[in-house]
């Protein structure tokens, strides 16, 4: 149960609200994108490279088009605009980098599962024959694998006439040289994380169709519909005969955040003028599409002997793979997010993303700000340990609190709890608990982190939502949300409900349809709740105004009077004096006044920051939070028994609470994962770790129950005073699993996952 | 391609489909029966989306060869419960908030009835237990064993009976 | 979505025969050409990478007559379509020999181990086949049909040629495991190092079977698996150790010596080194508890 100062009286905001997607999952009613079938559909395939680094010499799909059952077997040539710069931002174009992005393979391929051809047959088995048959000649290049290695002078060059280093940030507060003079303790250490991956249950999946009038309709597991303007632009026709619809998604987490099928479909759909189907498979997700950027990171950090923080310098590389997607907003939210929830007077942050031939990553729930808190939490671990404090008193000495500035210059104006958090966590571990062997050691370790939510600020953000009531009363809310899992949709009944006063159940939410549901921008950087919350009840608000207005004739008081609850609008003093919704309803209706709203919510709009200082507001808004957690590790063995895990978030107003301590729950286990067992591993840009038989992530038995606690501080801006959790709720895990397995052997592991070899390498085993 | 007859009782109903030799039960429950509750979530048995029930255990459908599964018994996530007919299970996960994306929740839910018929109190280890071979990428797990817990405390709820949220 | 990576589309027959007699037939005629599965749960990821397209696919479910767990004049049978399952909860095993049990269940997780049967467990021969150990360690036999009716039992230490390739030739089916019924007093251990507690390929695995006599060792079998290319018995421990009076020492040295006889690989799951470390660790955990407790048979 949620833990606040004041509780608002709301009827149903902040409530255990039963989600209304939940019924038809939980009978098996849900159509996700590879459940939904179209007749005379035909199964796409992708052919993917089988060099990290190569050029394409020639490529012959005769004896593949030949073969019977195959519809259309495309290459490069065949795309009418196969490069486009990938545009960031929804309308406002950002200067600075362009990605490329490019359908399918020419001049030279850039990582190792990069698609080369796509084939539609009849069937499955047709198209899988169909992808053998299709002869390829590589001529395999160098290729450069490591980042550091690749920004170097006279490195293989991933891309073909650009640096592989894409871009650099600066961070410069104060004087780092005087800061660590002043330092009693200096800890420096080298920190590496793996790339990992999103393994979302659901595989990449869509299907595509051309509809009556001729429009390209792709019904495809996304995070962003908007991208219908960038398949346009790809087949060179107009935006608006490309239409994109967003059924409910098995999971996103940024990976289905960047064009996955859509693109494919939509040229196999253009060319077969047939309804088509391409689902990845398992190995095809991990090897090929986008993952977690691996980072290496230097930290130095310095305190004096009472604890307080004076210096950090930080030296951050990302292997951003082979193309450029999202790596520098990534690299962005790690520079800012470089010194975590702390208030440093000295800092000199250097950050770099560069361009191997591994896997491209790109969006990741915690979008860059997972690997530096891991950084950034160890090495206060250490300086703690250095200085005989403990871990949380070292950071009570130097959080950051309302109204202090981060090193960027951007003052926190709205409620910083991040020492609540922390002092609610560690004391809901309870009691330590005892050893079940000699060989055990217990541990315990926290982390705190503050992460963004709401889109960076000079992407001018905006987001928009219809409200309108029928008839009856019902309400109805169209949103062009993407429901990754989250509640997204949900969210908006709730709040349409509260605002009209009507039960949950009377509201049906139409969310995902480029061409119907009014846009309401990504479901991504954690800003649904915020933006589209925002959007609906501003709109739900003017319906409600629009109502309260003839309530208040009809029943000759004043408007200020009403009260809308329970399908009724009443006078709150004489609750006798009322008037059925759907009257009024009907009232409005005769009268011709509007019973909809289309209301659009913008967030705080600024400017490009400075690169070269940093300086600048680049988010709406953080939310703070603190895991705990407590370990057992076998030092014979290093195997590690995770067994409390305590998660508290300010979380400035639950809107329902199921939904937010699901994030809380889920996002605790996403980043345990990455401190404890996820690893994509390459090989000379070779994945080695292609199906869930290698690629570990927690099962039931590998974790304790998530304990919750949430603090209402109302400090958000989203709705009702809400922060957002989706992202914020994973960050800080890996960082307290490291720290209370270090607590537990009394040494450090450095690099991520804490796997058990590590551990026994840290004792100095072998 | 030679095919074979099958005939398979799904759900309570007597279906048949024609299936090859090596076509998985998963493959024929989707693309022959459009069964499309049994999801695909890596094909290989690693994540348990495709749990089903067969012959009175539950199974990967995506590692049992279709033709093992003639003449045979399957429940799917719509064998066990349906809107007009719902499990206590399906109703508890709801209340609970056990699901969010909802992919892994066919699978969940199938193993989490077998789980119960074979062991109607299981304690919360047993019910982790029960569900290890069930991947949830979502929920963290916590809602998921609590809404097992409940079901199983309560046993058969009537239908229309819902516990207030 | 199955992937395959066939070439050429061919046509795969399904035969189920009901019998022994039956399947001896069968192989008789197909030979190399016939492949026999039972759970399906390796056969299935193999066909699925293309590593193998058998022409015939012989299912072995129906046949009654491999399905069994029975104690058979002082020793336990098994046949080869028992599930883990069924392994897991049986009560002849129980407490005949609890530590097989103990590895039955740590097969994949609850959905493998109610197809995965013990015989394709032995029969794809993988290193890391987690009931290998333990029935190495309880000097377990495996009999094989051949084609022409013929009967034979092999040693299950003689079973496991190299990587993969084991006593079975073309057409030849495993039938039935057998293994003495350990003695009462005869302790046995089985602990499975895997990189996750549920559905783990192991990185290590070491069983330990031991019969005491007060503090000196009487009988001692050791096996490893995922330390080699084949789950092994490590005979040179066993001599080290049977007829001897086991303290830390000897222990010391076992550990040692296990380090010296395998030859783990580096892979994405572990590197030979900690292989090596965290079997010799175990070991010596394993002879030491089954020392401490010689009436324990779990692990």
């Amino acid at each position: 149960m949620p833990e606040n100062r004041t509780r608002p009286a709301y009827r149903i905001i902040g409530k255990a609200a039963p989600r209304p997607d939940a019924w038809a999952k939980v009978f098996g009613d849900t159509a996700y994108a590879h459940d939904y079938t179209v007749p005379g559909m035909l199964c796409a395939k992708v052919l993917r490279s089988r060099h990290p680094a190569a050029r394409v010499l020639s490529i012959d799909t005769g004896d593949a088009e030949k073969l019977p059952g195959v519809d259309a077997v495309l290459t490069a040539k065949d795309v009418p605009n196969n490069e486009t710069a990938t545009r960031f931002g929804q309308t406002h174009q950002v200067g600075g980098f362009e990605g490329l992005y490019r359908v399918l393979a020419e001049k030279k391929i850039r990582f190792k599962g990069e698609a080369v051809a796509l084939v539609a047959a009849t069937s499955e088995a047709v198209a899988e024959e169909a992808l053998g048959l299709i002869h390829v000649e590589y001529e395999p290049l160098e290729g450069v694998f490591d980042p550091v290695e690749a920004k170097q002078a006279g490195a293989y060059q991933v891309g073909e006439d650009e640096s592989n280093v894409i871009c650099s940030y600066k961070v410069r507060k104060g004087d780092v040289e005087e800061g660590f003079k002043l330092a009693d303790v200096v800890v420096e250490q080298t920190y590496r994380v793996p790339m990992v991956d999103h393994a979302y249950l659901e595989p990449e999946s869509g299907v595509a169709w051309l509809d009556q009038d001729g429009v390209i309709t792709i019904r495809s597991a996304t995070q962003v519909i908007e991208h219908f303007r960038g398949i346009a632009d790809v087949l060179g026709v107009s935006h608006n005969r490309v239409r994109i619809i967003a059924p409910m998604l098995g999971g996103g987490f940024g990976g289905k955040e960047d064009i996955t099928v859509e693109t494919y479909l939509a040229l196999l759909v253009w060319k077969t003028r047939k309804p088509v189907s391409l689902t990845y498979t398992r190995e095809e997700s991990i090897r090929s599409h986008g993952k977690r950027h691996p980072y290496v990171m230097r930290y130095k950090t310095g305190a004096t002997k009472a604890g307080k923080l004076v210096a950090l310098e930080a030296e951050l590389t990302s292997d951003a793979g082979g193309y450029v997607y999202l790596s520098p907003w990534v690299l962005l939210y790690s520079t800012v997010g470089a010194t975590g929830p702390y208030d440093i007077p000295h800092v000199k942050v250097d950050s770099e993303t560069v361009l191997t031939n591994n896997t491209f990553s790109s969006a990741n729930r915690g979008f860059g700000a997972p690997q530096v808190c891991f950084a950034c939490e160890s090495q206060l671990d250490e300086l703690a340990k250095q200085l005989g404090l403990s871990p949380l008193e070292i950071r009570r000495k130097n959080y950051l609190r309302t109204g202090d500035a981060l090193a960027t210059g951007r003052v926190l104006e709205h409620s910083v709890e991040t020492e609540q958090t922390a002092d609610r966590a560690l004391e809901a571990l309870g009691e330590p608990s005892g050893p079940s062997s000699p060989t055990e050691r217990i541990g315990r370790g926290i982390a705190s982190s503050m992460t963004s939510y709401g889109r960076m600020t000079f992407l001018h953000d905006t987001s928009r939502a219809l409200v309108s009531i029928e008839m009856d009363g019902s309400v109805s809310v169209r949103c062009g949300l993407q429901d990754v899992g989250g509640g997204q949709a949900s969210s908006l009944a709730q709040i349409a409900a509260e605002v009209l006063g009507v039960p949950m159940e009377d509201v049906t939410v139409y969310v995902g349809d480029s061409a119907l549901t009014p846009l309401a921008g990504t479901t991504t950087a954690t800003r649904l709740l915020y933006m589209s919350g925002n959007a609906t009840k501003k709109a739900a608000t003017a319906v409600r105004h629009s109502l309260v207005k003839k309530a208040a004739d009809l029943l000759d008081v004043d408007p200020e009077e009403l009260a809308m609850g329970d399908r009724q609008i009443y006078s709150a003093g004489d609750p006798d004096r009322a008037v059925a919704l759907e009257r009024v309803v009907k009232a409005c209706a005769a009268d011709g006044i509007p019973l909809y709203d289309v209301a659009q919510f913008n967030a705080p709009a600024r400017e490009l920051i400075d690169f070269q200082t940093g300086q600048g507001q680049v988010f709406p808004d953080f939310t703070f939070g603190t895991q705990a957690m407590e370990v057992s590790v076998d030092i014979e063995t290093g195997a590690v028994k995770v067994l409390k895990i305590v998660s508290c978030y300010d979380v400035g107003q639950a809107i329902n609470t199921l939904s937010a301590e699901g994030q809380l729950h889920g996002g605790a286990l996403y980043g345990l994962g990455y401190g404890m067992m996820e690893e994509v591993v390459l090989d000379k840009g070779n994945t080695l770790t292609p199906s869930f038989a290698e690629y570990l992530i927690p099962s039931a038995v590998d974790v304790p129950d998530v304990k919750t606690i949430m603090i209402e501080s109302g400090g958000g801006v989203g709705p009702f005073g809400a922060k957002g959790l989706g992202e914020p709720s994973c960050v800080p895990a890996a960082a307290a699993f490291a720290n209370a397995v270090s607590d537990a052997i009394g040494a450090r592991v450095c690099d991520l996952p804490v796997t058990p070899e590590r551990i026994l390498k840290a004792l100095g085993r072998f | 391609m030679t095919t074979y007859p099958i005939d398979i009782k799904v759900n309570g109903e007597w279906k048949r489909a024609e299936v090859t030799a090596r076509e998985t039960l998963l493959d024929a429950l989707r693309n022959r029966l459009r069964a499309f509750e049994v999801k695909d979530g890596c094909s290989q048995g690693d994540c348990g989306a495709c749990t089903v029930i067969l012959a009175g255990r539950a199974v990967n459908a995506c590692l049992t060869l279709a033709v093992q599964a003639n003449g045979k018994e399957i429940t799917t996530l719509k064998g066990v419960g349906t809107s007009e007919n719902p499990d206590p299970l399906q109703k508890s996960f709801v209340e609970h908030g056990a699901i969010q994306c909802g992919f892994c929740t066919p699978g969940v839910v199938v193993s989490a009835k077998a789980l119960l018929e074979a062991n109607p109190n299981p304690n919360r280890e047993e019910i982790r237990e029960g569900i290890s071979g069930n991947l949830c990428r979502c929920t963290g797990y916590t809602q998921i064993v609590e809404a097992i817990e409940d079901a199983a405390a309560h046993g058969r709820r009537g239908v229309g009976e819902r516990e207030d949220a | 979505m199955r992937k395959t990576k066939t070439k050429t589309v061919t046509s795969t027959t399904y035969l189920r025969p009901t019998d022994l007699n039956d399947l001896q037939q069968i192989m008789a005629e197909h030979q190399g050409r016939a492949a026999v599965v039972a759970g399906a749960t390796d056969m299935i990821p193999q066909m699925r990478a293309g590593r193998t397209l058998p022409a015939v696919l012989v299912d072995l479910c129906e046949i009654a007559e491999l399905s069994f767990i029975r104690e058979e004049h002082g020793s336990i049978a098994i046949g080869a379509t028992t599930t883990m399952a069924k392994l897991a909860s049986s009560p002849i095993i129980a407490s005949g020999s609890p530590f097989l049990a103990t590895a039955a269940r740590q097969v994949g997780h609850p959905q493998t181990r109610n197809r995965a049967t013990i015989g394709g467990n032995l029969a794809n021969a993988s290193p890391s086949a987690d009931t290998a150990p333990p029935l190495l360690a309880l000097g377990a036999a495996v009999q094989i049909m051949s084609p022409d009716g013929a009967i034979r039992d092999v040693p299950l230490h003689q079973f496991f040629h190299s990587y993969r390739v084991t006593d079975l030739g073309e057409g030849d089916v495993l039938t039935r495991i057998t293994f003495p019924r350990p003695p009462d007093g005869a302790a046995g251990r089985f602990t499975k190092i895997g990189l996750r507690s549920a559905s783990s390929i192991s990185v290590a695995s070491v069983a330990v079977m031991l019969e005491m006599e007060e503090t000196t060792c009487r009988t001692a079998r050791v096996a490893a698996g995922s330390v080699a290319p084949i789950p092994m018995r490590v005979f040179r421990i066993e001599e080290l150790l049977e007829g001897h009076e086991i303290g830390e020492t000897l222990v010391e040295e076992c550990s040692e010596l296990l380090r010296a006889e395998i030859s783990p690989i580096s892979d994405v799951r572990g590197s030979d080194k900690y292989r090596s470390y965290v079997a010799s660790a175990v070991l010596k955990r394993q002879i030491e508890m089954a020392v401490a407790d010689r009436r324990t048979f779990g692990a």
